[in-house]
């Protein structure tokens, strides 16, 4: 492989912001941003000079016969320790999976971290948040490039802490350190799982390498009861409890709507973009551990995900939890079809919605910017004529999340109902299509809420533009949630999983474009559900004041808003169950344990002296007596043997 | 003259100096401290760098013949094992003498008692010698109570003084017998561990006495570390203990147990300490998950850092319990980097209390906003301290997962649970209510350490966590080979083992037997440890 520094350099420049902004330059704002922003934008432009000359290399499906074509497949390491047969490398695996993410990472975040710098002009803290920002990226990348779980793992957690650093961005808000810390801990929650799962596959494998453990799956299921096996199912199960608290899938879905305490940027980069995709992407790494038992349950839990998700956006008021449920949703989408054996369709729709949701995100942020830090929709309305720019970006986010043609999110949404089909699963096609229809509703109720109809607050009245170094990372990427669905991504991650395996070639363009025909009952059927929930918002919401739904819906509606009550039931349980036990073992430490041990010992050595003091009772006679007692004893033994 | 003799040596002779020193001239007394720990750290530093890792024997080695009749030497040297602790243990002693600012009464006494402390544990874990070993460690541990109870804070000041004082002379004393049982039982007629090691691979002890000795060598080393149940002495006694002391003690000193295991007790005691092995890891299993829960409870941040660093020891038991290359490596790892990461957290704490006089969680809060330094610097050891890569902790407490997993599967998902769950909870849970969150008018007036001199010890043990948690293997080659010697003197003197190795992996050995041979070529032909080794040799035989 050609310049096989590039990579090393592309992970470290952000890391290397870290470090330079944190120890130097934390008083001035400006430059701290500008490093900031020229550790990304440097890597990006190293990712595409390094593709330019390698290409998008496929190392999926090569069957590894030896050890030594190991170390061939694509992949740059060193040994970061070794202790017996534990061997943890520090590697980059670079093929199309990778190499594409990384242009994602880099490109959006790139983008999203010029939006930041008009973004958040004013906060005192502006230094602090672009450190952050880069130790965030440093950390995907990590995840990204990783070639084997531990390191994964490693660049997992610091993506779990930047994260919280970022939502506890202003920690002074009682509700930004709580919604940090909720993250945080139900993250830690997944992670567990994963970690377990890590150390299963270890001790069955012996060893933690990507590459390695493909090849072992590999020859380890023509072998037979492997793949039948519930040690299998469960370790993978155990893996995926991973992605389920990064990509925020049920039953750890909670945290991401709080996660919105962030500052939009924020929200945009990580709980839309990038880190939430972390899970879908652990996913497709290491497919290949993953038996037929384990995707089944998988594809349920995401499809329920979306479902749930999608259900409770259509009732939220807040502009970005709007957002971010829809994001909880799509992920579901992905980990749908990852588990419906669709590692392509899953991974093509991560790289659209990075697209498209980055580009709704920025855009609310945009909006709310104008609306002076107002996020409820229900005080905005007609700024389609403050907000001309914004208007317009918005709008193709939200035909590309609706699954309008010819936008990204179509072509990904309908490759997704495709998969569905061909897997005969009609279960959750229905699903799947039930959701396209709620997507597109919840999203142009938001819509028509905020950009058309009366302006229902002053604020809205003087709602402004947003200026350049805002407007300009919205309209390009606008201009890839328009056209993000033909220009190739599909190849890339086909190259990756289909390619080797059954002689597959490359789409053309024109190919791309007419990819849908080739089910054309899943494309009807997708582009009928979302023109009518895009009639039927504009229906109930063209000119609305307020919200008609309750009224029609009753206690679902009720259900909806509360987000199914989810938070109560773990505040109910989980953290209950915790401070219970946490209780009931400081009292047996405080009343047991210390108490009754050091009484024991204190009581025993003053029962003793009290013991004793009744021999010193100070009177003549008694110590006469026991002197004599002593004189007959000590005789008798001397003398009576 | 070894380095060795120089590192331990010259905090000694610093508190004898400071004995003339007149007691008003204050600058010049810390200066003396404070320069002869400087000292000790960068020649630990300098052996560090010099170590050669694998080499045979030890290194930096100097014997001097002392009671001839009861084979009592001076026999100081490092390897791999102590290495790393002596490093440690200088730059925490550094970090503690720079802390002791806080100190405003008695300082004269004060310097002395934290030299010869410094010198007397520095020492402890130099010698090679069961005699001095002892002698040193008491040598530091009787400072450390009357530093508690002379300059301690609080109102259960004159409590805990006690309780510490009773569980560790306890401990010390159990311990005490065990190491004469063992130089009586051991025939050597020498007090020198490595003679005492070589003599014991031709002759070893009897089961009997091992069984018999190994429980007061585990229960006395085990009180000084806060093996559950005898850890209620630790958070208390830091609660109240000055910071400097909390520092070297919770830090350093209670390392000492664990050396003591590891370096005497499993090598001379294979038998016994196969068959103590899931008694260990059950005890931990209170550390952990027990003592975890207690700190989630504490609403004094210094009583959570206590139950922390009890938790954190539980990590430590469970790798030793493993007795396999991967735990034993684990369980040292740990111990060098909760050493720092415990200094780091008492010495913030310390500095908290000093700005504000008290450490109630619910007195204080938003404190980031007013002290950026400490506030960040607090954030980040309890990051560390949920085990958060980039810091050495969590190279530890992962490998100690690994070593683990095979012997003691239920018990290593519970310990995964404290780690990441709970220590997760009680870490986030003190940041949000310490760090988080509005800033009370009252502490408004809050000063940040402001010049390099009050920044230096944090930043110290910071970058010290942050290098090993980068670089595990500036660590980790160097413990890997004489780890490697202990865990084969353990296993090859003991067939009692295999059977557990076979028991606790159900639900893998089958699978494992099934691939093993078909991916054997593509894990690379890795190094198989010995505690593997049985297992291994199972399958081939299959």
């Amino acid at each position: 492989m050609k310049y096989e520094i590039l990579p090393w350099l592309i992970l470290f420049l952000p890391l290397l912001s870290v470090v330079v902004i944190t120890l130097f330059t934390l008083r001035s704002k400006t430059v701290s941003s500008l490093i900031s922003i020229g550790a990304v934008v440097a890597s990006f432009i190293l990712t595409v000079i390094f593709i330019h000359a390698n290409g998008f290399p496929s190392t999926h499906g090569v069957i590894y016969t030896d050890a030594k074509s190991l170390n061939l497949a694509n992949e740059t390491s060193v040994n970061w320790l070794t202790i017996g047969n534990l061997s943890v490398d520090f590697g980059l695996k670079l093929d199309a999976l990778s190499l594409m993410m990384v242009l994602i990472v880099t490109g959006v975040g790139g983008l999203i971290h010029i939006y930041s710098y008009g973004y958040m002009d004013e906060d005192h803290s502006k230094s602090r948040f672009f450190a952050f920002l880069s130790l965030f990226t440093f950390s995907m990348l990590g995840i990204v490039l990783a070639n084997n779980f531990l390191m994964m793992f490693i660049f997992w957690e610091l993506v779990g802490v930047s994260s919280y650093l970022l939502i506890g961005f202003w920690f002074e808000k009682p509700s930004a350190g709580d919604a940090a810390k909720k993250a945080f801990i139900t993250n830690r929650l997944g992670d567990f799982g994963f970690l377990a799962g890590i150390l299963t596959f270890w001790a069955m494998s012996g060893t933690v390498g990507f590459t390695g453990l493909e090849a072992w799956a590999s020859s380890g299921i023509s072998f037979g009861p492997i793949t039948m096996g519930s040690g299998m199912t469960l370790a993978a199960l155990l893996i995926f409890c991973g992605a389920t608290g990064k990509s925020a899938q049920f039953p750890l879905h909670v945290w991401l709507p709080d996660a919105m305490e962030g500052p939009t940027p924020v929200s945009a980069l990580i709980h839309a973009a990038t880190m939430v995709a972390a899970g879908v992407y652990m996913l497709c790494r290491t497919l290949f551990l993953f038996n037929a038992e384990s995707l089944h349950i998988i594809s349920y839990i995401g499809g329920f995900t979306a479902l749930l998700a999608a259900l409770i956006a259509v009732q939220q008021n807040d502009i970005k939890r709007i957002i971010a449920y829809s994001t909880l949703s799509q992920l579901g989408y992905m980990v749908m079809v990852v588990g419906l054996n669709g590692p392509t369709p899953a991974m093509f729709h991560l790289t659209t919605h990075a697209f498209f949701k980055a580009l709704l995100f920025l855009s609310a942020g945009s909006v709310i910017i104008g609306m002076h830090h107002e996020q409820n929709i229900w005080q905005m309305g007609n700024l389609r004529k403050k907000m001309p720019i914004t208007f317009w970006t918005f709008l193709i986010g939200a035909l590309a999340l609706s699954g309008i043609p010819p936008f990204a999110g179509f072509y990904s949404k309908d490759s997704i109902l495709a998969q569905c089909l061909e897997q005969k699963s009609y279960l959750l096609f229905g699903v799947a299509v039930f959701i396209a229809g709620l997507t597109a509703f919840y999203t142009f109720r938001l819509f028509f809420v905020v950009f058309s109809g009366k302006e229902k607050s002053d604020h809205a009245k003087h709602a402004h533009e947003s200026p350049l170094v805002m407007t300009a990372p919205l309209m390009i990427l606008a201009v890839f949630a328009a056209i993000g669905g033909f220009i190739g991504v599909w190849n890339d991650y086909g190259s990756q999983f289909i390619g080797e395996h059954n002689n597959w070639d490359p789409l053309s363009f024109t190919q791309q474009l007419f990819e849908p025909l080739k089910s054309p009952v899943a494309m009807f059927i997708g582009i009928g559900v979302a023109l009518a929930g895009i009639f039927l918002a504009f229906s109930l919401y063209k000119n609305a004041a307020s919200d008609p739904l309750p009224a029609k819906l009753g206690a679902l509606a009720t259900w909806m808003k509360n987000k199914f009550y989810f938070d109560e039931l773990y505040e109910a349980t989980f953290i209950r169950a915790h401070d219970f036990l946490a209780a009931v073992a400081d009292w047996i430490d405080r009343w047991i344990l210390e108490g009754a041990i050091i009484g024991a010992i204190r009581g025993g050595t003053d029962l003793s002296g009290r013991a004793l003091r009744l021999a010193q009772t100070g009177n003549l006679q008694t110590y006469t007596i026991l002197f004599v007692l002593g004189v007959v004893l000590l005789l008798y033994f001397v003398l009576g043997k | 003259m070894s380095i060795l003799t120089y590192i331990a040596g010259w905090p000694l002779l610093a508190a004898l100096a400071l004995i003339v020193v007149p007691r008003n001239y204050r600058v010049i007394i810390r200066a003396i401290a404070v320069l002869a720990t400087l000292i000790s750290a960068v020649l630990a530093v300098k052996m560090f760098c010099q170590f050669i890792p694998g080499a045979n024997g030890f290194q930096f080695e100097q014997q001097i013949s002392w009671v001839e009749s009861l084979g009592i030497s001076y026999h100081v040297g490092v390897d791999g094992l102590n290495v790393g602790l002596i490093l440690m243990g200088a730059i925490v002693a550094f970090a503690a003498a720079l802390c002791s600012w806080e100190i405003q009464t008695r300082e004269k006494e004060f310097y002395i008692l934290l030299l010869v402390m410094t010198g007397g544990i520095l020492g402890a874990f130099a010698s090679l010698d069961l005699f001095f070993f002892y002698f040193l460690h008491e040598l530091a541990l009787v400072p450390t109570f009357i530093m508690i109870g002379v300059w301690g804070r609080g109102e259960k000041k004159n409590y805990a003084t006690f309780q510490i004082t009773l569980y560790l002379s306890i401990g010390a004393l159990i311990a005490l017998i065990g190491l004469i049982a063992l130089y009586l039982q051991s025939g050597a007629n020498t007090f020198d561990i490595p003679k005492i090691i070589e003599h014991a691979k031709t002759n070893p002890l009897a089961v009997n006495a091992q069984n018999f000795i190994f429980p007061l060598l585990l229960f006395g080393f085990g009180i000084l570390v806060s093996l559950w149940p005898f850890h209620s002495w630790a958070p208390l006694g830091y609660g109240v203990a000055p910071s400097p002391t909390a520092m070297l003690h919770a830090g350093v000193l209670k390392k000492f147990g664990l050396y003591g295991l590891i370096r005497i007790a499993l090598p001379l005691l294979p038998q016994a300490a196969q068959s103590w092995a899931h008694v260990i890891a059950w005890l931990c299993v209170g550390n952990i998950l027990y003592v975890g829960w207690v700190a989630m409870r504490q609403k004094d941040l210094n009583l959570l850092i206590g139950n922390s660093s009890v938790a954190h020891m539980g990590f430590i038991f469970l790798g030793i319990a493993s007795l396999n290359l991967i735990g034993v490596t684990g369980a040292v790892l740990i111990m060098v980097a909760h050493g720092f990461l415990a200094a780091l957290t008492f010495a913030l704490s310390g500095y908290i209390y000093k700005q504000t006089g008290t450490l109630q969680i619910s007195e204080l809060g938003g404190l980031c906003r007013k002290l950026p330094f400490i506030g960040t610097a607090l954030l980040m050891a309890a990051m560390a301290g949920c085990g958060l890569p980039g810091f050495a902790n969590f190279w530890g407490e992962a490998t100690v997962f690994f070593g683990a997993w095979k012997m003691f599967p239920a018990i290593t998902v519970i310990a995964l649970w404290g780690a990441l769950v709970i220590g997760g909870i009680y870490m986030t849970r003190a940041i949000r209510n310490i760090l988080h969150g509005p800033l009370p008018e009252k502490w408004d007036l809050l000063s940040d350490a402001s010049n390099v001199w009050r920044k230096l010890p944090y930043a110290l043990l910071l970058v010290s966590l942050l290098v090993f948690g980068f670089v595990p293997k500036l660590l980790t080659e160097k413990i890997n080979p004489d780890a490697q010697k202990i865990v084969t003197m353990v296993m090859s003197q003991g067939s009692t083992a295999a059977p557990a190795v076979v028991i606790s992996a159900p639900l893998t050995s089958s699978v494992l037997a099934d691939v093993a041979s078909a991916k054997a070529p593509a894990a690379g032909a890795l190094p198989e440890t010995v505690s593997i080794g049985n297992r291994q040799l199972a399958i081939e035989n299959k």
